[in-house]
């Protein structure tokens, strides 16, 4: 099943907001929460809701001088100084800008398949990937199945799924066991988009079988 | 930025941007002062008797290195926080190892803090949440920049500054028992446990998606309980 209106649902949100994701889930949460004031609203009230559960704990004692010891540690700091955040890629989220540390046509590409380039960020446990995509306007991703979930963010250019059209800020969700997904690319321009993938994806055809196995997806 | 080691300069900025007289009074006025802040002092006492919400407090901080009021912050929250990370597992020693690391941020980030963006218990909350995922699962947590330029509407006007700390605090408490009891259990092991959709439907010996409409529900309950909005 693939949901169709582009947000991620909101108990990705609560599950950001309490530290329950892993780093790829929470770089598209946070990346997609940048194109929507509402999503990052959200996000804004779980955290308000984890810091009403902090205020709302018990005490514990801590060590006679831990106070003393951390001050003595900090009392001669200076201020720090203000730093600008310089050359970081002003046109894709800001938090994604500051995970990859250099615009996107700086990023290694590497061949994926015809029209298609894509750049691994990030392996977590049980074979979890964040990648980047990039597409050819008009290309077609070979027709494949998902055996986890995918969520994919669009960073530039759009797609199709069905009748569905994926612009800049959203986010498609790819449930595990969905079948026969084939997005084709707008001819627009070319398409950049995150990804995150929870176990391999199964290409249908012969050559993305063959190629597979070197692509690392 | 500001000369904090002379209180005459941070004087003259709070008057500049008229603070309230009572603030002004409870600011150190010497060095000497600061030492006994550090040894407990009745400044410290001061600034607890005196009820100043926390966001003022660190603003304090991040203005003149306000040690009276790190203090008072200090003592409200690192054992609360103790009591938090104990929650979610780890022992007395990483615990505080992680409180002293949150509370060097408080400090040296205080300017950072923008009180019209978060109550300040969201902040230390976000800080908190960081940096025991850094300790404990040693990765990244990208976080959600509040001035985005990407973002397609204005933000919505509401804040959670308008209600107190201690208020939002006992609303969500008060939304949280009555939530019935499946939906506090998702919602705890989200957030004392940091489980995800799937570890909680594992936990709980549940479909997936009964874990997610359970966790949806819950978050609608609790989002009226911090604004006059769903």
């Amino acid at each position: 099943m693939t949901q169709n209106n582009g947000y991620i649902p909101d108990e990705w949100l609560l599950s950001y907001a309490a530290g329950a994701l892993s780093e790829g889930h929470a770089m598209i949460v946070s990346a997609h929460a940048a194109y929507h004031a509402e999503v990052g609203q959200k996000i804004a009230d779980a955290e308000a809701i984890g810091g009403a559960l902090l205020e709302d704990q018990d005490t514990s004692a801590l060590p006679d001088g831990f106070f003393d010891d951390l001050m003595a540690k900090l009392e001669d700091e200076e201020m720090p100084e203000v730093t600008e955040t310089t050359a970081l890629d002003k046109s894709i989220p800001a938090s994604l800008a500051a995970y990859l540390g250099k615009p996107l046509d700086d990023m290694k590409w590497r061949f994926m398949g015809p029209g298609l380039k894509q750049c691994q960020l990030w392996t977590g446990e049980g074979g979890e990937k964040l990648w980047l995509l990039k597409a050819k306007a008009g290309a077609s991703i070979p027709m494949h199945d998902h055996s986890g979930l995918e969520l994919t963010l669009i960073l530039k250019g759009s797609y199709h799924v069905g009748g569905t059209h994926y612009t800049p800020g959203l986010v498609e969700v790819a449930e595990a066991g969905s079948k026969d997904h084939q997005p084709v690319i707008d001819d627009a321009e070319d398409c950049i988009c995150l990804v995150v993938t929870e176990a391999p994806i199964k290409i249908h055809n012969w050559i993305g079988r063959m190629v597979q196995p070197f692509i690392g997806l | 930025m500001f000369d904090t080691n002379h209180m005459s300069v941070a004087l003259k900025d709070a008057q500049q941007t008229s603070y309230p007289a009572a603030l002004l009074t409870l600011n150190e006025p010497t060095r000497k002062s600061k030492q006994q802040c550090l040894t407990g002092s009745r400044s410290v006492s001061n600034i607890e008797n005196a009820n100043i919400g926390h966001e003022q407090l660190i603003a304090r901080v991040a203005k003149s290195r306000d040690k009276a009021a790190f203090k008072a912050i200090f003592t409200h929250f690192a054992p609360r926080l103790k009591s938090y990370l104990l929650k979610y597992g780890l022992d007395g020693q990483k615990s505080e190892d992680i409180v002293q690391e949150v509370m060097v941020i408080v400090w040296r980030k205080a300017h950072m803090f923008d009180p019209t963006k978060a109550k300040f218990s969201t902040w230390i909350f976000r800080i908190a949440r960081n940096k025991f995922i850094d300790h404990t699962r040693r990765h990244k947590y990208p976080e959600v920049s509040a001035d985005d330029h990407l973002a397609d509407m204005a933000a919505t006007d509401r804040t959670d500054k308008q209600t107190e700390t201690r208020q939002t605090s006992e609303r969500v408490r008060e939304a949280l028992s009555s939530l019935d009891s499946k939906q506090s259990e998702v919602i705890e092991l989200s957030f004392f446990k940091e489980m995800s959709h799937s570890e909680i439907a594992k936990q709980l010996d549940l479909p997936l998606g009964t874990v997610k409409s359970r966790i949806r529900k819950a978050f609608i309950v609790l989002r009226a309980a911090i604004g006059d909005q769903i």
